[in-house]
């Protein structure tokens, strides 16, 4: 285990902060994609708190590290994320979905500084990422891109042309060997479970056959998911491929695993069960930090 | 064993380019060289070149003529004249195609052989003509690569437009797909050493110097004129000489290998090509 | 005399607009490191060998993924590089059309889009390489300017006017040959502003791209067989339209004709009436290109013809508009 065990308490803090703010955005928008949101809240704990070299009080610095959110149609976590950094105002969060607000389901990169990307059509994330890559070598700096993909976004044949030519540049020593790939596995679509719509597995080879260095990794457990981080920023001779296992509504009784939970409202009696829940569900994961860290 | 020589079409496609396209050159010549067209000054009379042809109905030939009036010329291709008071008359079509092509000298009978004493001066054009259009070799002097370029120019779209008018079937396989197009050979800085074919929907005609309605859909642009006389004598690769920078393809390049195609169609029967082609 | 010949004339090719785009960005790629180039397995089609050979490090052969080509694109500005993307019209319009949209226009990102075989100038390829809706389809897009240059030193000025100004850019170029309209690049060029080509009063002939120059043989014509005064404006740039020179024509012409290798609908045919019939006077337009059909196969001079967009055919067209009465009262009989 890489992380100190006051870092991942720290980081479990930060990830149930998150985890409620999204939760309460929800809430104040009257609806949104709490699945697919939650599912992804642990990765973006880590990446924006930890591993990206991302200074919320320099957030264009030519320098740092990229995020490219593909699954777009999470602004109801990155909003909350950007306004816990301090790059959202948390009055705008009680805006979100509104006429008139800055912050809608897709968010917008020329309204929210930081965010390295718009993002919405899916399956564009990783060719912008590795665009991002690239450019990274010919502007010679040595920044990482992150690109966080959705499971069920695989099925996007941009997807795969974008991982071809990721593993063919670092082959070629282009760049994009900085180019990491994170799916959210959370195994669940609009319409059902991903292999009963449109089957992934075996969605590690598939990565692997496409010339990846794949880590498959419990998405929620914040030591585990951060060894896999680290490994893939140290790299290697192929880019790296995380394929984290998550579960969609993570952490709220009636939204865990239920696909139906891709986009949903929340009226009093669920919201009071989903804060009571997630509350509930933090308090167990730092447990498990104060036992286990080291 | 005397041989009865039938006429054939391809006698007819060069008797027609001869007729309509390169007798008419003789006028072209006396009006640009004054050394041959001053002899006719206070001349007034009317020359004509006829060949048999028991298919024509009426006076059983085909002929072009001239008729010259104080030196000034003005021709009638195609035309025949009841009573020139000169005239070469050839006993065949073929024999005139023969004679006109360099291929042999089958005399003509020449009518009103001592006539105002006109031969001589009628001779100077003719021989000017044949010596520069039957000739192997490119002319060394400037005043005579402009004439042959000059004479060069004028037949071969004038050349492709009788053919396309008597129907040859190549040619009209061009003309009556294309629309209204106009195709110029130009020789630069020779603003006299142009002229133009243009077809539309089978329908052809051909002109002298700038076409002037539009740019023409496709011009082939020589450097100078000795440059023209290596591609229009096939003493260089085309290609080549586009590379060079000596010809310049003005207009979609697809189209040149059209105009050259056509060009080597006149080039067959006015050279007589075909008579050893069709034995 | 020579003939039988099938060849690309060497002379006409170096002036072809794509050439010359590839020698504008290979020049402009010396004096500005953050230019690069992609390409989908495209790169001798769209001319981009000599950047390739002078800074092989800021090439990028993608593949035949054209979708991932923008979408590359669009991330390298992202990081603060000038990306000039290079495919075919039909496929930067169409098959990458979701990147330009969201990753390229949306962001507002300084990628630029060199779309070759614009129209029907790969004509033997027939309609799935035909780009006949693109300049429909692009001008839709927020942020995105359009320029459809009429020959290579449009193009050389319409490469340099979008290095050279932020935001996205959608040259639209043809395949190989061009005629030439211009004979140097120093004519004024300028984003957004139709150039008068020729000016005439009787009628407004509004073309871009290869239909400039035959709407200026056209004018020719008209004045040499008809005696017809025609205006020629060459509008480069479809978005954004120049109003002013079209709603001028609308007032001193009353008659205007426009001209595309484009279908009818949505091209600059569409953009020009827009303008007019916000203009409030009554005036006459006919709208020519592909009339929402699918184009046959062929050489494009023929499929110019076909098409009626060649000289001839805006003649043809000219003569029945100038027949063609603008405010036409039915009938002059009194009421009983």
């Amino acid at each position: 285990m890489t992380l100190s065990k006051q870092e991942w308490i720290d980081l479990e803090k930060k990830a149930a902060e998150l985890r409620e703010l999204c939760i309460e955005t929800v809430n104040w928008a009257g609806s949104g994609h709490w699945g697919g949101s939650s599912s992804c809240a642990d990765i973006l704990t880590l990446l924006y708190y930890k591993y990206a070299n991302f200074d919320p009080k320099n957030p264009t610095d030519p320098d740092r590290d990229r995020i490219v959110v593909s699954k777009g149609h999470v602004g109801i976590v990155l909003a909350p994320m950007f306004a816990l950094l301090g790059l959202v105002k948390k009055e705008d969060l009680k805006t979100f979905n509104h006429t008139g607000s800055k912050l809608g389901i897709h968010l917008d990169s020329n309204k929210v500084v930081g965010l390295d990307s718009s993002t919405g059509s899916l399956g564009h994330g990783s060719s912008l990422g590795l665009g991002m890559a690239l450019a990274g070598q010919i502007l010679g700096k040595n920044y990482k891109t992150f690109v966080v993909l959705g499971d069920g976004e695989c099925d996007e044949g941009s997807v795969w042309e974008a991982a071809m030519a990721t593993a063919h540049f670092t082959k070629k020593k282009r760049g994009a060997g900085n180019l990491i790939t994170i799916v959210d596995r959370n195994h669940n679509m609009i319409d059902g479970n991903t292999e009963d719509i449109m089957a992934l597995e075996p969605f590690e080879d598939k990565w692997k056959a496409f010339g990846f260095e794949t880590i498959v990794v419990n998405g929620h457990d914040i030591p585990a998911l951060s060894d896999a981080l680290e490994k893939a920023i140290a790299g290697g001779e192929k880019p790296y491929c995380i394929i984290a296992d998550t579960v969609k509504g993570q952490g709220v009784s009636f939204s865990a695993g239920n696909y139906k939970w891709h986009y949903g409202a929340l009226d009093e009696a669920k919201y009071n069960t989903a804060k009571a829940d997630l509350a509930e569900y933090a308090k167990i994961r730092i447990a498990r930090a104060e036992k286990e860290g080291k | 064993m005397a041989k009865t020589v039938v006429t054939t079409q391809s006698d007819r496609y060069a008797t027609g380019i001869f007729l309509y396209s390169a007798v008419p050159l003789i006028k072209v010549i006396c009006e640009s060289e004054p050394q041959f067209g001053d002899k006719f000054k206070g001349k007034s009379f009317v020359f004509q070149v006829s060949a048999k042809d028991s298919e024509a109905e009426g006076t059983g030939k085909l002929a072009t003529h001239f008729v010259i009036n104080d030196g000034v010329w003005t021709t009638f291709p195609g035309v025949v004249h009841e009573k020139p008071d000169v005239e070469l008359a050839f006993p065949s079509l073929r024999k005139f195609v023969v004679f006109f092509s360099g291929k042999g000298m089958p005399l003509p009978k020449i009518k009103g052989l001592f006539k105002f004493g006109l031969l001589i001066p009628l001779l100077g054009p003719l021989l000017r003509m044949a010596k520069l259009m039957q000739s192997k070799d490119k002319p060394t002097l400037l005043s005579d690569q402009i004439m042959l370029c000059k004479l060069f120019l004028y037949l071969l779209p004038s050349g492709i437009s009788r053919l396309n008018k008597m129907g040859h079937p190549d040619v009209k396989a061009v003309t009556e797909t294309s629309p209204d197009r106009a195709y110029a050979l130009i020789i630069e800085n020779y603003p006299d050493l142009q002229s133009w074919i243009r077809v539309k929907g089978g329908k052809s005609m051909s002109g002298r110097g700038e076409y002037k309605r539009c740019k023409p859909f496709l011009a082939m642009k020589f450097k100078d004129p000795s440059l023209a006389l290596d591609i229009l004598m096939s003493k260089a690769d085309m290609v080549k000489y586009i590379e060079l920078g000596n010809l310049f393809v003005d207009g979609a390049p697809e189209f040149a290998g059209t105009v050259g195609a056509l060009m080597f169609k006149v080039a067959y029967y006015a050279q007589g090509q075909y008579l050893d082609v069709e034995k | 005399m020579a003939g039988g010949i099938t060849f690309t004339a060497v002379e006409s090719t170096k002036l072809a607009p794509a050439e010359i785009f590839g020698k504008t960005i290979a020049e402009l790629g010396s004096s500005d490191p953050t230019i690069v180039c992609l390409s989908p397995d495209l790169a001798t089609s769209t001319k981009m060998g000599d950047f390739l050979a002078k800074y092989p490090d800021r090439f990028f052969n993608v593949g035949i993924a054209e979708q991932n080509m923008i979408g590359i694109a669009a991330g390298m500005a992202k990081a603060g590089l000038k990306p000039f993307a290079s495919c075919f019209s039909v496929f930067a319009s169409l098959r990458a059309l979701d990147q330009l949209h969201t990753d390229v226009c949306y962001q507002n990102v300084n990628v630029k889009i060199i779309a070759t075989h614009g129209g029907t100038s790969f004509g033997q390829a027939g309609s799935t390489h035909h780009a006949i809706e693109d300049i429909g389809v692009v001008r839709t897009m927020v942020n995105l300017t359009v320029i459809c240059p009429a020959d290579g030193m449009e193009t050389a000025n319409a490469v340099r006017a979008a290095a050279s100004t932020p935001g996205p850019f959608y040259i639209r170029i043809n395949r190989g040959f061009d005629n030439v309209v211009y004979n140097s690049s120093d004519y004024g060029f300028e984003v957004g502003k139709a150039v008068e080509m020729v000016d005439g009063t009787d009628i407004t002939l509004i073309a871009c791209g290869s239909c400039v120059y035959q709407a200026m043989q056209a004018a020719s014509i008209l004045k040499f067989d008809h005696k017809l005064s025609a205006r020629v404006l060459n509008m480069h740039t479809i978005k954004p339209i120049d109003r002013e020179a079209v709603l001028k024509a609308v007032r001193e012409t009353r008659k205007l004709v426009t001209i595309e290798d484009h279908t009818i609908v949505g091209g600059l045919g569409s953009a020009v009436a827009e303008v007019i019939v916000e203009g409030g006077k009554a005036c006459l337009l006919r709208k020519l290109g592909i009339p929402d059909k699918w184009s046959p196969i062929g050489l494009h001079e023929d499929l110019l013809a076909h098409h009626e967009i060649d000289a001839e055919g805006i003649v043809k067209n000219v003569l029945e508009v100038m027949k063609q009465d603008i405010e036409k009262d039915e009938d002059w009989g009194d009421e009983v």
